[in-house]
C-alpha cells in the first residue's frame, strides 16, 4: 500500500522538509564487506567512451540548422547602459538575432564585470562575437563595492546574518586554561570545469522546448525553464547524457540557457550558448573568499571550553550564506559554540555552490586553529581531537546514523607515526613535517528519486532512471547495486540516464547526494523485478519461492536446481519483467553526517617559499563503499581541487576596478599531474545501519574538505611558520617563515 | 585574413610587408591575433624560411624547444630553460625564435587594459596587482619578460644572425621608452634565422614557479661560466631579459608592495646557480 510520510532532506547543509510516498517493503541491508559485485572495483561502464572521445557531451551536440549565441558582458564592474547600439551587430555577417538588456537575464544595470547585457545569435561562434564585439555601448561607470569588511559595516548583506550559540562562550572562556585566536582567510576559487557552462535550446511550436544542457540536476532545469517560460513542465525536455564537470557550478539553467531559449524562439531554430573560457571564470559562480576570525579555549588536559569564530563571506552580488561556521558547529564535542556568519554583497559575480561550499573554508580555520591549541598545549594535535571527539550531533541533540570518525583516527595512526621520520629527512633548505586535519560534512541525500529496471527475454537488465552522471562513475554504481541484486554480471546491466523524458526524476547530483539518494531506488526496483523472477520461476519449476534465489545469471535452487535467467525470460519473447523503486526516507530524529582525516607530508623549501605535497593519506567514513575504484578516484579527484585550492589557485580581482584578472589558464593556475601527491585512499566501508537500504553515504565532497588544512598543519610542523591564508603561494609561505623567525619560542601553556 | 606558406627566405622577406606577420610556432601569435592584441591581415607561416636543426654551437631559429631540451650537445642552461617553459605540446610547436620575441604575460596588458604599453597613460599594475611583474626598470611599465630560453641565452652570451645582421643578444632587447614602446629592436620584418650559442665550462638555469610545471617564471635565473668569467641573468624579473652583473646587484631593484618576495627568491637562486656552475 501506499504511505505517505514526511521527512527531512538536506542538501549542501540546508535542510527542508517534505511530503513522500513510500510503496514497498522496506529492504533488509545487505551484509557489511564486498559482495558479488557491490563493494567490488569494477572500471566505469562508459570509460572507454570518455577516453577515445566518444562520448558526447553538450558540447559536441550540433543540431541541424544550430546557430551560436555570444553575450556581451558588462567589463565595469558596477555601471549603468546610458545608450546602446545594437544596429550594426544586426547587420553583421549571420547574424539572425540580438537582444538588448530590456529582455531577462539580461539588464541595463550590470551589477559585476561579466554580467549579461545583450546578445547575439549568429550562424558561427565566430559570427555572433564577432557582432558582440560591433555593438556599441555608453557606459556610465558606477562606483564598485568590492571590499567584503566594508559591506559588513555598511549593512550591504545578501541576508540576515546567521547567529548561531549553545552555551555560553563567556562561561567557557572563564574555564579556559588556553586561549588561541587568530584569523584566517581563503581566496575567492574558481570550479573550472573542463566543458564549460552551455546549453542548447530548441523550440517544437511555440509551447514545447528541448534543453541539452552540462548540468548537475536536469529535474531542476526542467522546473525552472518551465516556470520561466509558463510551460508545463512535461513540456520541457532535459538532455545531459555526458557531462565535463560541475562541482557545483551547474545546478541549475543559469542566465546562458534563457538566453539560448530567447534568442532559439526569436529565430525558430535550435541556438547554443556556450561560455568561453573567460566567460567561464567570469560569470558561472565561484567559491566566496572568506575572512575567519576564531578563537578557541581548552583546559590544559585538551577539552575545549568554548569554540568562537565571526565568519565574513564575500558572497558577490547573488548567492547565498554557505555554512563556513558549519565545521565549528559540527566537528567536536564542545558546550559553548559561537558562530557569526555574514554574507557581503558586493559588485562582484554571484558564488555558487562550490565542492562543500563553507565546510572547505571554515575547516581549513578551525582545523590550522586546533593545531595552534594543540601546540600551545604541548598535546599530540591527534590526541587533541580524540579528546574532544563528538558522540552526538551538539546543535540540536540528535544521534548520528553512524560515525567511525575514531576507526579514522586509529587508522590514521602508523601515517601520524611518521612524523619523526619525515622530519629527520629535513636538511638545510627543506623542511619536512606531517599534519593532519578532520573532516565532516553531510552527503545522506534524501527523498524523492525513482528507478525503473526492466529485463528483457535476453535475460539482460536495463535501469532506467532520469538522473545524470556528472563524470563521478555513478552510472557504473547503479549497475552494480542492481547486478548484485538482481543476481547478473554487470556487464549484463544497462543504465539508461540524463533524459527527463526517458526515465522518473531522480536527485540533483550535488551534496554528495546521488549514491544515497539514488542507489536505494535502484536496489529498490531491482528487488522488484527479482521478486518477479522468483515468483514466475517457482511457477514454472514447481518450486516453492523460498527455495529459489538469483545468482551469477542463473535462477538457483536450495536443493540443487539451476536454470539459466534467460531461460525464463526468454518464453515472454517480447515481454518484458517491470520493476520500480523509490528512495525511502531518511531516518527519524538523526543525523546523518560523513567523517573523515587527512594526514599531509609536506617538504617546505625555506630560501623559496616554495611547498611540495608528498603524500597525503585520505581516510574517510561514508558508509558502504559501492565501487572501491571509483571512490578512490573520486577521493584523488578531491585533494587535486583541494591542492590547487591550498597552493595556486587564486581569482584575483583588480582593487580599484574589480575586474577579473586571471581569467585564463595561464593567469588562474590549478594543480598539474606534476604536482600531485602519492595519494592513499583507505575508506572505511561499513554501512551506515541506519540510513536506507545500502547504508551509503555520499563522497563526492569529503576528500576536499579537510585537504588544506592537513597541508597548512604540516607546515607548520616543518617550519614552525603559521600558514593562515590561501592559497600558500611563495610569498604567503616566505612572509609566514619571516614572521616565526621574528617571534621568540611558543608561549608557556596557560591562559 | 590570409595564410601565405613562402617556401624560401627570400619569398618570406617578400611577404613581409605592412599588415602582416611572421607566424612560426603559433603558441604566441595565435593567442594575441585571437585576442585583437596584434592586428594583420596576412599572416606569413615561415617554418620552410628560417633554418631549422642544430649543427655545432649553431641553432636554426626554426627549431623547436622540444627539440632543443632532449639535445645532450646544447648547454644545460638551455636545455633547462627550453624543458621547464610551457608543456609538452606547447614545446612541440613553439620555437626558439618565437620563444625570444613573446611579448609579456602582464593581465593588464593581456586583458587590453589601456595601459602605458598599449600606448595609454598609466601602468595599472603598480596601483593594482602586481605579485607576477618586474622588481627592476618597472617605470614607466611593471611588465616582466617571460622567457626562459632568452634568460639562458643571454649568460650564455649568445649571437643572434637575423636576415640582416648579426647582433649580441643583449642588443635584441631594449627598454620602452614613451616615444618607442617596443621591447625589441628589430626592424619591420626582420626575421631572426639563427642563434650562435658558444659552449660555456659550465651552465644552468633555475626557475620559480606557482606550480611545479607549465607556469611562466615568477624568478628565472641563469648562470653560465666561461673562461672570462660568470655571468648572471634573469627570466620574469624586468621588462626585458635582465642581465646581472652579480648578486649585489639585487639591492638596486625597485620592487613594488607586492612583488619584494621575488627578490628573497632571486638570492637564493643566484647562489644555488653560482655553486652549481663553480669550477
Amino acid at each position: 500500500m501506499a504511505r505517505l510520510i514526511r521527512t527531512e532532506k538536506e542538501v549542501e547543509g540546508r535542510y527542508t522538509e517534505q511530503w513522500i510516498v513510500v510503496d514497498e517493503d522496506v529492504l533488509e541491508q545487505w551484509p557489511a564487506g564486498p559482495l558479488e559485485t557491490v563493494g567490488r572495483p569494477v572500471p566505469r561502464a562508459d570509460g572507454g567512451q570518455r577516453a577515445r572521445g566518444e562520448a558526447r557531451y553538450t558540447a559536441d551536440i550540433k543540431l541541424p540548422g544550430m546557430l551560436h549565441a555570444a553575450i556581451l558582458r558588462s567589463p565595469h564592474a558596477k555601471a549603468r547602459v546610458r545608450r546602446i547600439d545594437t544596429g550594426r551587430a544586426r547587420r553583421a555577417p549571420g547574424v539572425r538575432a540580438v537582444l538588448g538588456p530590456e529582455t531577462g537575464p539580461l539588464t541595463d544595470e550590470p551589477p559585476y564585470e561579466g554580467a549579461p547585457v545583450a546578445a547575439v545569435a549568429a550562424e558561427t561562434s565566430e559570427q555572433a562575437r564577432t557582432a558582440v564585439s560591433l555593438i556599441e555601448v555608453e557606459w556610465e561607470r558606477l562606483e564598485p563595492l568590492l571590499d567584503p569588511e566594508e559591506a559588513v559595516r555598511r549593512n550591504e548583506l545578501i541576508d540576515e546574518p546567521n547567529r548561531e550559540e549553545r552555551g555560553e562562550v563567556e562561561r567557557g572562556l572563564a574555564e579556559s586554561d588556553a586561549v588561541v585566536e587568530a584569523e584566517y582567510r581563503t581566496q575567492t576559487v574558481l570550479h573550472n570545469s573542463m566543458e564549460t557552462h552551455q546549453a542548447i535550446c530548441e523550440w517544437d511550436g511555440d509551447d514545447r522546448l528541448t534543453v541539452y544542457i552540462s548540468t548537475q540536476f536536469i529535474w531542476g532545469v526542467r522546473e525552472e525553464v518551465a516556470k520561466r517560460f509558463g510551460l508545463p513542465e512535461d513540456h520541457v525536455r532535459v538532455v545531459c547524457r555526458f557531462m565535463g564537470g560541475g562541482f557545483g557550478s551547474k545546478n541549475g539553467p543559469g542566465d546562458y540557457t534563457y538566453v539560448a531559449a530567447e534568442l532559439a524562439r526569436a529565430t525558430g531554430r535550435p541556438v547554443k550558448c556556450a561560455l568561453t573560457r573567460r566567460e567561464e571564470n567570469l560569470d558561472s559562480g565561484n567559491r566566496n573568499s572568506t575572512i575567519q576570525r576564531l578563537r578557541v579555549g581548552a583546559r590544559s588536559d585538551g577539552t575545549l571550553t568554548f569554540l568562537d569564530g565571526e565568519f565574513v563571506n564575500a558572497t558577490g552580488w547573488d548567492g547565498w550564506l554557505a555554512s563556513t561556521g558549519g565545521p565549528m558547529r559540527l566537528l567536536y564535542a564542545c558546550e559553548n559554540v559561537r558562530t557569526v556568519e555574514y554574507g557581503a554583497k558586493l559588485n562582484t559575480p554571484p558564488m555558487a555552490a562550490f565542492r562543500a561550499p563553507g565546510f572547505v573554508e571554515g575547516t581549513f580555520g578551525l582545523e590550522c586553529l586546533l593545531d595552534e591549541l594543540a601546540a600551545k598545549l604541548e598535546i599530540d594535535p591527534l590526541e587533541l581531537r580524540r579528546r574532544n571527539h563528538s558522540t552526538h550531533d551538539a546543535v540540536d541533540e540528535r544521534p548520528f546514523s553512524s560515525k567511525q570518525l575514531l576507526e579514522c583516527y586509529r587508522r590514521a595512526e602508523p601515517h601520524w607515526e611518521r612524523r619523526d621520520e619525515v622530519r629527520a629527512r629535513s636538511d638545510a633548505t627543506w623542511k619536512r613535517g606531517v599534519g593532519l586535519a578532520s573532516q565532516v560534512w553531510y552527503g545522506g541525500g534524501g527523498p524523492p528519486s525513482y528507478a525503473w529496471v526492466r529485463i528483457g527475454g535476453d535475460g539482460r537488465a536495463a535501469v532506467i532512471t532520469g538522473m545524470q552522471d556528472i563524470g563521478t562513475g555513478s552510472a557504473t554504481a547503479m549497475a552494480q547495486i542492481a547486478a548484485e541484486e538482481l543476481g547478473l554480471p554487470v556487464d549484463r546491466i544497462e543504465v539508461a540516464l540524463g533524459d527527463s523524458a526517458r526515465g522518473p526524476y531522480a536527485t540533483i547530483s550535488a551534496g554528495s547526494s546521488t549514491i544515497p539518494s539514488m542507489g536505494p531506488a535502484v536496489r529498490a526496483a531491482a528487488a522488484d523485478a527479482a521478486r518477479q523472477l522468483i515468483e514466475i520461476a517457482a511457477q514454472r519449476y514447481d518450486r516453492e519461492e523460498r527455495v529459489l534465489s538469483l545468482k551469477n545469471g542463473q535462477i538457483v535452487s536450495s536443493d540443487g536446481g539451476s536454470w539459466p535467467l534467460e531461460e525464463i525470460t526468454g518464453l515472454l519473447e517480447s515481454g518484458q519483467i517491470l520493476g520500480k523503486g523509490s528512495r525511502g526516507p531518511n531516518p527519524t530524529g538523526m543525523r546523518v553526517l560523513t567523517f573523515g582525516v587527512q594526514v599531509a607530508e609536506v617538504a617546505v623549501d625555506v630560501e623559496t617559499g616554495e611547498v611540495v605535497v608528498e603524500k597525503i593519506v585520505a581516510i574517510h567514513d561514508v558508509g558502504r563503499v559501492i565501487n572501491p575504484l571509483g571512490a578512490s578516484s573520486q577521493v584523488e579527484g578531491g585533494i587535486i581541487q583541494g591542492l590547487g585550492h591550498t597552493l595556486s589557485e587564486e581569482r584575483l580581482l583588480d582593487p580599484s576596478t574589480g575586474g577579473n584578472l586571471t581569467q585564463t589558464l595561464d593567469a588562474y593556475k590549478i594543480p598539474t599531474i606534476a604536482d600531485v601527491p602519492e595519494i592513499v585512499t583507505d575508506l572505511v566501508d561499513v554501512p551506515d545501519e541506519h540510513l536506507t537500504n545500502l547504508g551509503s553515504k555520499g563522497l563526492g565532497e569529503p576528500p576536499i574538505i579537510p585537504t588544506a588544512a592537513a597541508i597548512a598543519n604540516a607546515i607548520r610542523d616543518a617550519t614552525g611558520a603559521d600558514v593562515r591564508s590561501l592559497p600558500i603561494t611563495r610569498e604567503e609561505m616566505l612572509r609566514a617563515l619571516r614572521e616565526a623567525s621574528r617571534q621568540p619560542a611558543r608561549e608557556e601553556v596557560g591562559a | 585574413m590570409d595564410i601565405l606558406r613562402p617556401d624560401s627566405l627570400e619569398a618570406a622577406r617578400a611577404a613581409l610587408k605592412n599588415g602582416s606577420v611572421a607566424l612560426a610556432g603559433g603558441t604566441e601569435l595565435v593567442p594575441l591575433l585571437r585576442d585583437r592584441i596584434v592586428e594583420a591581415d596576412t599572416i606569413v607561416e615561415i617554418r620552410h624560411a628560417v633554418p631549422r636543426g642544430i649543427q655545432g654551437t649553431r641553432i636554426g631559429a626554426g627549431t623547436t624547444l622540444g627539440e632543443l631540451e632532449v639535445d645532450p650537445q646544447i648547454p644545460d642552461a638551455l636545455r633547462e630553460a627550453c624543458r621547464l617553459a610551457a608543456s609538452p605540446q606547447l614545446r612541440a610547436m613553439g620555437t626558439i625564435g618565437g620563444n625570444l620575441l613573446q611579448a609579456t604575460r602582464c593581465w593588464y596588458w593581456r586583458l587590453k587594459y589601456p595601459c602605458w604599453l598599449h600606448g595609454g597613460g598609466r601602468c595599472f599594475a603598480h596601483e593594482g596587482l602586481h605579485r607576477e611583474h618586474a622588481v627592476f626598470a618597472n617605470a614607466p611599465c611593471a611588465s616582466a619578460h617571460p622567457s626562459d630560453v632568452a634568460a639562458a641565452l643571454l649568460a650564455l652570451g649568445a649571437t643572434v644572425r637575423t636576415d640582416r645582421r648579426e647582433l649580441p643578444i643583449a642588443e635584441l632587447y631594449r627598454l620602452p621608452t614613451g616615444d618607442d614602446r617596443r621591447m625589441t629592436g628589430l626592424e619591420p620584418g626582420e626575421l631572426i634565422l639563427e642563434l650562435e650559442v658558444p659552449m660555456p665550462a659550465a651552465s644552468t638555469y633555475l626557475k620559480a614557479m606557482d606550480r611545479k610545471r607549465f607556469a611562466f617564471a615568477l624568478v628565472g635565473v641563469a648562470a653560465a661560466r666561461s673562461p672570462e668569467g660568470t655571468r648572471l641573468a634573469l627570466a620574469g624579473m624586468a621588462p626585458i631579459p635582465w642581465l646581472l652583473e652579480d648578486e649585489s646587484a639585487l639591492d638596486e631593484a625597485t620592487p613594488l608592495p607586492g612583488n619584494a618576495y621575488k627578490l628573497e627568491i632571486a638570492r637564493a637562486l643566484i647562489r644555488r646557480a653560482l655553486v652549481a656552475v663553480a669550477p
